[in-house]
């Protein structure tokens, strides 16, 4: 399921952390007990075709590797195999009655614009707030997709401006008054201990990467864990490429990392 | 690349075996290391030395290379070898494997490899991908009509590339590898494998035996069994979850040309779900790294969002099979090299396995026939190491970009609902088909180039936006 993201630009990169926390130790454990598959039977019969169904599950669950829900999958993947699909079966039964997303301004797979109509002009956040509900529902009850009603709406019919104005701008105000506010403290700083005047200050090397530091700070660091996730996305950036030269480095740092 | 020969220098390492793996370059050293001892770490471009032609003569017998396992990497390297003049044994521990696999063949390797046209099932023209929201987007509208993805039965595929190594003169054996001896590094001694030999017939009982090689090529799969013998490290991987499903024929008729890719936190949270046509049923299947316990899931969830189109559909099989994320560390070692999904090579994104596995084979058998003369000399670390260098700098582009597409586009739902959008542009579809048609990252037009990457950020932007909304409702 998905979990709400903090309402900033790089949120983009929050869920990486989650995903590399992750990574690490599933590997660990199941790369220790993926070995641990006693006999060459079974090592055999992981991906053996000819074996009966059942046993593939069996084997199919010691490699997917879940210890508690091992009871519960088996006695529902054969009742899968018994019924064909469409009759409800198994963990989808239980809340899925074929309701589709339901509200009368959704016309035929996209939002009817005539329905959004205020004061002669189209109402753009009201479009975006149905838009984003429709997407919540449907993130706790997923559909099934279907040929006959697709969905046909496309968030770029949304005009840039009506984007920019509900959250860019309430961002760009608090980002411009966090730098003015940095700005004027630290060129009254610099000022105290060099002398140098705002005007004066502009034409120093020094001064200027200063200043291009604190922008370039403001805009990248909004919240405190900007800087961890920075750090992370950096290390990630090149992670694919440290793997891939691990074999060229010939030494134990490539075997330790992918552990 | 700059190739340096000092035969010389070289003859005198060779005189004494045991010099050639002392590095005197401290950041490569390491027991058992490279005999090409002069190259720098940490870079691809570097100075090797054609050590193989001066190695020594093997006296009255060809050079003798046992490739473990017998699917496209195994198939393909033993066909090359065996071409090249190198007495090849192939050993394959299930003639008959129904490898768990997509299927799915770019048209670069239907060309490269020869394949015939009737190994082919189905030619997939059309795909559509579904966003979290059940947005679809079809495409497949720039293909020329001689262009498709290939969808083969893998059963199919690896009898008929073993068939071929068999016609070319390798030796191929139904047996399974146990395990190996491996000679000092450097001593150019033979290694000793030991395997299960089966008589025939499904009978499922052989006896053991051993053979004397001088040179392995692991060609395994993802549990590689040679992979373990020679300490190449572990990959993560993912859990790729199918299950085959019969459904009617007129929903089979939808699925004739078609491919589905469904993204999703509920399909899978960093890969996709998949229906995918087979000869005359479809797999419907998902797979993930990180939560490999939700398996079932996801699997639900995947038959759940197709479900008015393979309603009706009963499941005559269902199988996994693990699918490494990245490369080993360490891939070659002395005379052994892995290839294929033993050493790794499954790009991301798409988790395209099949293709590489081929080419990583076919290169690293042309390594070993250069280096050793057409089978003349004995070969050493630096030959197999050429094979690595050829293949990472082919393939790296294809294999970063696919990464990039990966981080950027499969980690939460906003950025996949952009990915949907964005596969509705031509210039995408285009660039995306070519790519993995023919394997090629092509730049492209700048300019196109430009739009696209201000459309991919403005979508971006605004799914998220919508996604604090979301957040917000909550």
């Amino acid at each position: 399921m998905a979990s709400s993201m903090p309402p900033s630009l790089p949120s983009i990169f929050s869920t990486f952390s989650a995903k590399t926390h992750q990574r690490h130790p599933h590997g660990i454990l199941l790369s220790v007990c993926h070995r641990n598959l006693p006999s060459l039977f079974v090592c055999r019969s992981v991906d053996d075709g000819s074996e009966a169904a059942a046993v593939e599950e069996k084997k199919v669950e010691s490699a997917a590797n879940t210890a508690a829900a091992k009871v519960e999958n088996k006695a529902e993947v054969k009742e899968e195999e018994d019924e064909p699909l469409g009759s409800s079966n198994g963990a989808a039964a239980a809340k899925l009655e074929p309701s589709a997303f339901k509200d009368p301004r959704w016309v035929r797979g996209t939002w009817d614009l005539s329905q959004f109509v205020r004061d002669g002009n189209t109402d753009w956040d009201a479009v975006i707030d149905a838009e984003a509900g429709r997407r919540k529902w449907l993130e706790g009850n997923p559909q099934a997709s279907s040929n006959d009603e697709p969905v046909l709406f496309d968030t770029s019919i949304i005009p840039w401006w009506a984007w920019v104005k509900r959250y860019h701008l309430p961002e760009a105000e608090l980002l411009n008054g966090r730098a003015a506010m940095v700005g004027f403290f630290t060129a009254y700083f610099v000022d105290s201990l060099t002398g140098i005047g705002l005007v004066n200050q502009m034409g120093n090397f020094f001064c200027k990467t200063l200043l291009f530091v604190a922008v370039a700070g403001v805009l990248l660091i909004r919240k405190n864990e900007d800087i961890e996730k920075l750090k992370k996305l950096i290390e990630e950036t090149t992670f694919y490429d440290k793997q891939w030269r691990a074999t060229w480095q010939d030494d134990n740092k490539g075997d330790s990392r992918n552990g | 690349m700059a190739a340096m020969s000092s035969s010389s220098a070289v003859s005198s390492q060779y005189s004494d075996f045991i010099g050639l793996h002392r590095n005197s370059i401290p950041s490569t050293c390491a027991a058992g290391n490279a005999g090409s001892s002069r190259f720098l770490p940490l870079r691809f471009r570097r100075f090797q030395i054609r050590a193989g032609k001066a190695s020594p003569l093997l006296a009255g017998r060809p050079l003798r290379v046992a490739v473990i396992g017998g699917g496209p990497a195994g198939g393909a390297t033993a066909e090359t070898l065996a071409k090249g003049g190198v007495e090849t044994v192939l050993i394959e521990r299930k003639l008959d494997n129904c490898k768990p696999c997509g299927g799915a063949i770019p048209l670069c390797m239907v060309g490269e490899f020869d394949l015939p046209l009737d190994i082919i099932d189905r030619r997939v023209t059309k795909m559509k991908m579904i966003s979290p929201s059940n947005v679809a987007v079809d495409i497949g509208r720039t293909l020329k009509p001689n262009e498709y993805i290939g969808m083969v039965r893998r059963e199919v595929l690896d009898a008929y590339l073993r068939g071929r190594a068999a016609e070319a003169g390798a030796a191929v054996i139904n047996g399974l590898f146990l395990r190996m001896d491996q000679p000092p590094a450097g001593s150019g001694e033979r290694y000793k494998i030991y395997y299960i030999e089966y008589s025939g017939h499904g009978s499922g009982t052989g006896e053991k035996k051993e053979m004397e090689v001088d040179a392995i090529v692991g060609a395994d799969g993802a549990n590689s069994r040679v992979a373990k013998e020679m300490g190449a490290g572990e990959y993560e991987y993912a859990i790729a979850f199918q299950e085959r499903v019969k459904i009617p024929e007129d929903k089979m008729e939808y699925y004739k040309e078609r491919a589905e890719m469904y993204v999703g936190d509920d399909v899978s949270p960093d890969f996709y779900g998949w229906v995918f046509p087979k000869c005359d049923h479809v797999a419907v299947g998902t797979g993930t790294v990180t939560h490999k316990s939700d398996i079932k899931r996801f699997q639900a969830a995947t038959r759940l969002r197709a479900r008015d189109k393979i309603a009706g559909g009963k499941i005559i099989r269902v199988e996994a099979h693990p699918i490494p994320e990245h490369p080993r560390p360490r891939r070659v070692l002395d005379r052994v090299a892995l290839v294929g999904d033993a050493a790794g090579y499954v790009t991301k994104c798409s988790g395209e396995g099949i293709y590489f596995a081929a080419k990583s084979g076919r290169m690293c058998a042309e390594a070993i026939v250069e280096g050793s003369a057409n089978g003349r000399r004995m070969i050493d670390e630096g030959d197999l190491r050429r094979y690595l260098d050829r293949f990472d700098r082919t393939y790296w582009p294809t294999y970063k970009v696919l990464d990039v597409l990966q981080k950027l586009f499969y980690r939460s739902n906003p950025a996949r609902e952009a990915f949907v959008e964005m596969c509705a542009d031509e210039y995408v579809q285009k660039m995306t088909f070519d790519s993995y048609l023919y394997k090629r990252v092509v730049p492209g037009n700048p300019l196109e180039d430009l739009k696209l990457a201000v459309n991919t950020i403005g979508s971006l932007v605004r799914a998220n936006a919508l996604r604090r909304e979301m957040a917000n409702i909550s």
